[in-house]
């Protein structure tokens, strides 16, 4: 707690100077009279930009550069401990999880008419009490990968898109039941927002700009699947076998799928269809239990409706799927996976997500996402004895409000997520602050409560706070 | 906020002209402030631009206005056309070029003139991976007036129409920066009183080139809070504009310039353009901004 206390001391001991390096330059106002005037306004004053060529297409292709470089502090700060069984309890203890220097660069550069390069990727440097760092023997850890990369080439009514690139479905904020194009990979409680979870995968996507109404087609010659926990972080517990990634051995699979997509006045609607892989694998003990657990894909049909309709300030949100021959036994978390007595059973699942949001006013705005999802004849090829792990009606929900003050410069944000039984809670309050056009300081807290019917329960009662400060240009 | 927010964007504050010959002479108030309203709308038609929002806290050093801070700045590239019967609607489509942080969020907004319609508006993030409807009702909401990209220009500053809901009177006939102009007082009737910030506005039009030059807003104790400064007249497609404008808060000592640095009209807009394509479609986009560029030359 005190260590992670000191890097904290250390993000504010970054930021002063740069506040009061503003502050030094403050003119005299004193006895100056604002409305005289005879005060001089010279509107050079933000440099010479009427002076510069009005039509420069020789533009570096340097300009197409963003970078942002990150120093992120976070830690589980609240000494407790968790009872995941009657009986059985383990502390959990206040310590830093992430000490981490982040790099990121997107880079967009349309080279010919019709053409556009995108590509953007991350690299990551852990520190000394980073759980990366632990889990790498004590030694500065670092990681990097390519998330977007594709070329795109557009014409007439088309536009092709090769590459790796996310496809998102649905209009129900943060947890849409259509939103499964893409795995996810919720690494560690600083990523709690799909937007910051989802994966690029290597696609085609074809869109078709039609007079009235879009079509958006891909396919996915390289599916993938969520990443297992890295070993460290706060979601990684030791399995009895390690999880692997999916052995492909030469299979050749695919995903395809298209939507069609319709703007009204004040609406737009969507009709999916789509052949896809579960993102979340099922892992089996291995044969003889001797080796790495088999990871088992399942393939299934998704088809799917979505819809908007905005009324004044409030915008509805809505969402209808059927997928056909789910994996019954598969948990609805990411990157957990139920190893014990696979039941192995196919099923068909209807899903929905629906709510709203709603701006009170300029600076205010308020969301809320429920998601629902039931399997269908539940009982229909068990044996007596067996259960599904989701019986029922089973789901989540989710609350995003912020508000926003000085001139767009602060922002607080909460989250409020659970699932529907009740028996979990995250809560997240985060304070944004842009210093500069290329400073930006933000704190997080997250508590969790959960009992245990839910495998939140391993962070009950947990504490988080966090600190990111970041500099782009 | 949004949407309204780029309808200025699309065009600007007070790039004020009369077409045709009028005799300003035989003008009320009213008649001036209509055509300045006409005159803005026509402005937007059909319109490509780039403009620089710069903030700063301000202050004075030897008789000049200084930024006190290094000054934030945002640049973004904008299309508009109007549509409808009589040209009252507008469609367009804002890009943001800078900050960093910012680069690539782009808006498309539909703004009806229509009393109670709501308008319509798209957002694209790339983090969030697609095109996300924004509700955000009508122009006619009463809703406090918001700040325009976090700068000193408000939605309220950037209105079109409402001139029946304001009292009108040409004040006298004066100078400002060295030109003969009209000084005219815009003061709420009880409704408008009810969505407005500021008691009574007077405005300096350039009689000869009907170019709004300066602005002051008072609030309800009769204090001016805020002065708008229009610089750089010039003549873009045989239009009178002021390419700098600069909105000055007097209380909290913070000012915002607009600066058009590219700014054409009476462009041929393809429909398409003005659709969620060009949010999502990169390289359709630069490809018509390209096209656009090319119409100039």
């Amino acid at each position: 707690m005190s260590r992670f206390c000191k890097r904290a001391g250390l993000i504010l001991i970054f930021v002063t100077p740069i506040a009061l390096s503003q502050q030094e330059e403050e003119p005299n106002l004193g006895g100056e009279d604002l409305l005289s005037d005879e005060i001089i306004f010279d509107d050079n004053l933000f440099g010479n930009i009427f002076d510069e060529s009005p039509n420069n297409n020789e533009e570096s292709w340097l300009e197409g550069f963003t970078v942002r470089v990150s120093q992120q502090f976070y830690g589980q700060v609240n000494n407790h401990s968790v009872e995941p069984l009657p009986g059985f309890s383990f502390p959990r203890k206040a310590e830093m999880e992430n000490n981490r220097l982040g790099l990121n660069i997107r880079y967009q550069n349309a080279f010919a008419p019709g053409w556009l390069l995108q590509a953007s990727g991350q690299a990551r440097a852990y520190w000394n009490e980073d759980y990366e760092y632990r889990a790498n023997g004590g030694k500065i850890d670092a990681e990097y990968r390519v998330n977007e990369f594709f070329l795109q080439r557009s014409f007439e009514q088309n536009s092709f898109k090769f590459g790796r690139q996310t496809v998102v479905w649905g209009e129900t904020v943060g947890n849409s039941v259509l939103d499964v194009i893409n795995h996810i990979e919720f690494r560690d409680m600083t990523i709690i927002d799909i937007e910051d979870a989802r994966l690029n995968q290597w696609m085609v996507v074809w869109d078709y700009f039609g007079e009235d109404s879009n079509w958006s087609s891909f396919i996915n010659l390289y599916p993938e699947f969520n990443p297992a926990p890295v070993r460290g972080s706060p979601f990684f517990f030791e399995p009895q076998f390690n999880l692997t990634d999916y052995k492909r051995d030469g299979d050749a699979i695919f995903e395809v799928g298209t939507q069609w997509r319709k703007s009204f006045d004040l609406s737009d609607i969507s009709f999916m269809a789509a052949y896809l892989y579960e993102n979340q694998l099922r892992y089996e003990d291995p044969i003889n239990n001797i080796g790495d657990a088999l990871a088992k894909k399942n393939d299934f049909i998704l088809l799917g409706f979505s819809a908007n309709r905005a009324i004044g300030r409030l915008l509805l949100n809505f969402d209808l799927a059927f997928s056909h021959n789910v994996l019954a036994d598969n948990f609805n978390l990411p990157g957990i996976s139920s190893l014990a007595s696979p039941l192995d059973l196919e099923k068909d699942q209807i899903g929905t997500s629906f709510g709203f949001e709603w701006a009170p006013d300029n600076d205010q705005s308020l969301s809320l996402g429920i998601q629902a999802q039931k399997v269908l004849d539940e009982d229909k090829g068990l044996l007596p004895g067996q259960q599904l792990v989701n019986e029922g009606v089973f789901g989540s929900w989710l609350v995003r409000y912020s508000n926003i003050f000085l001139n767009n410069d602060l922002t607080l944000a909460s989250t409020l997520q659970g699932d529907l039984e009740g028996d979990s809670l995250l809560a997240m309050l985060s304070v944004n602050y842009t210093i500069d056009d290329n400073w930006t300081v933000e704190a997080q807290v997250i508590s969790i409560n959960s009992n245990s019917n839910s495998p939140l329960i391993f962070f009950d009662e947990d504490l988080r706070i966090g600190t990111t400060i970041s500099y782009s240009f | 906020m949004i949407s309204r927010g780029i309808k200025l964007v699309a065009g600007s504050i007070f790039l004020i002209t009369f077409a045709g010959n009028i005799l300003g002479q035989d003008l009320n108030g009213f008649d001036i402030m209509k055509l300045v309203d006409d005159a803005q709308r026509a402005s937007n038609d059909s319109s490509f631009n780039r403009m620089q929002l710069s903030s700063c806290k301000f202050g004075v050093t030897d008789g000049r206005i200084t930024c006190a801070e290094r000054p934030r700045v945002k640049s973004l590239e904008s299309v508009a056309k109007n549509y409808g019967p009589e040209l009252m609607d507008t469609k367009s489509v804002t890009i943001t070029i800078e900050p960093a942080a910012e680069r690539g969020v782009g808006m498309l907004s539909f703004a009806y003139d229509e009393t109670g319609r709501d308008n319509e508006t798209w957002l694209y993030l790339s983090a969030l991976g697609r095109v996300k409807r924004i509700a955000s009702g009508d122009s006619d909401e009463e809703t406090e007036p918001a700040s325009l990209f976090g700068s000193e220009f408000t939605t309220e500053d950037t209105e079109t129409g409402k001139l029946e809901e304001y009292t009108i009177n040409i004040l006298e006939e004066t100078t400002t920066a060295g030109r003969d102009v009209w000084k005219i007082e815009m003061i709420p009737n009880e409704e408008r009183a009810r969505k407005t910030r500021y008691s009574r506005q007077v405005h300096y039009i350039d009689k000869e080139r009907y170019v709004g030059l300066r602005s002051e807003m008072y609030d309800q104790y009769g204090k001016e809070v805020k002065r708008l400064m229009a610089s750089r007249v010039e003549l873009v497609n045989d239009i009178w504009m002021a390419r700098s404008l600069t909105m000055m808060n007097l209380v909290t000592n913070r000012l915002s310039n607009m600066a058009f640095v590219e700014i054409y009209t009476d462009l041929d807009i393809q429909d398409e353009f003005l659709t969620q394509r060009t949010l999502t479609d990169a390289a359709y986009r630069e490809t018509e901004l390209e096209n656009l560029r090319a119409q100039l030359n």
